[in-house]
């Protein structure tokens, strides 16, 4: 890395901003995949891809 | 000592100061402790206030207006897109990076302060639902952290020197934040109208 491209105070902020607001936001998107396929499960008894109960 | 470091860090010890504030805040429950005090504030807001009686009595204003609102948080997140994808190095490359960067700015508060006016407009016709919903708070949490991560962090970096000086993975780290922290604004605020 050059000497110019050296990590200052605003870079520093700016991506541990950016590590923890991505994770947050991974970590909620994530729940609701999970709470997703648990509501599927609970509801047709086992999670197929393109759960449809009207076809056997 | 302590001094210089905090004039050397002042902005990243500020980032941390305010993650602790949060979790000090969420430790000792103050969120859901304000939670019910915010109803009466929504219930005034459908039932006594000009904008919740135009929102449940004249569908054609409500469906006007919220197709403003629409409009408005299209144009912001193509706006953010045309940034983020320039500054991943995706699109426009043969622009400099600031100059779409501070281009789309200036549109970027126009179209957030429509979004927001219009925004009021549409929850005021349904305050008592929404309030009862998680994925509007979730969307009016990703809306003020979208915006501070704007205005406070990634618009001042990327004012501060040429983006050339900036390292590569710092842009690109931002640049991927800020499209999935709009995605979420995007997806929950569709979320409330299906539910």
């Amino acid at each position: 890395m050059s000497d110019n491209k050296k990590i200052g105070d605003k870079e520093l902020a700016a991506i541990s901003v950016s590590v923890i607001v991505f994770g947050g936001l991974m970590f909620h998107w994530v729940a609701e995949l999970i709470s997703t396929l648990d509501l599927l499960e609970l509801a047709y008894g086992t999670v197929k891809l393109f759960n449809n109960p009207l076809v056997f | 000592m302590f001094s210089t470091i905090w004039s050397q860090y002042k902005a990243t010890l500020t980032v941390f100061l305010v993650l602790l504030v949060i979790v000090v805040l969420e430790v000792l429950q103050v969120r859901a402790a304000i939670y019910p005090s915010l109803l009466p504030a929504f219930e005034w807001l459908k039932n006594s206030t000009p904008l919740g009686y135009i929102g449940t009595t004249y569908g054609s204003i409500y469906a006007t207006v919220q197709a403003m609102h629409l409009l408005a948080m299209g144009t912001l997140g193509g706006l953010v897109l045309t940034t983020d994808l320039r500054l991943l190095g995706v699109m426009f490359r043969n622009t400099p990076s600031e100059v779409i960067s501070n281009g789309t700015h200036k549109a970027f508060k126009v179209a957030l302060i429509a979004a927001v006016l219009t925004g009021i407009f549409c929850v005021a016709g349904v305050a008592d639902k929404v309030y009862y919903m998680p994925v509007f708070w979730v969307k009016m949490l990703a809306l003020a952290v979208g915006a501070a991560f704007v205005f406070l962090v990634k618009q001042p970096l990327l004012n501060s020197k040429p983006h050339s000086e900036i390292n590569p993975w710092i842009i690109r780290g931002m640049a991927i934040t800020s499209i999935l922290v709009w995605f979420t604004v995007a997806a929950s605020g569709r979320w409330i109208g299906f539910s």
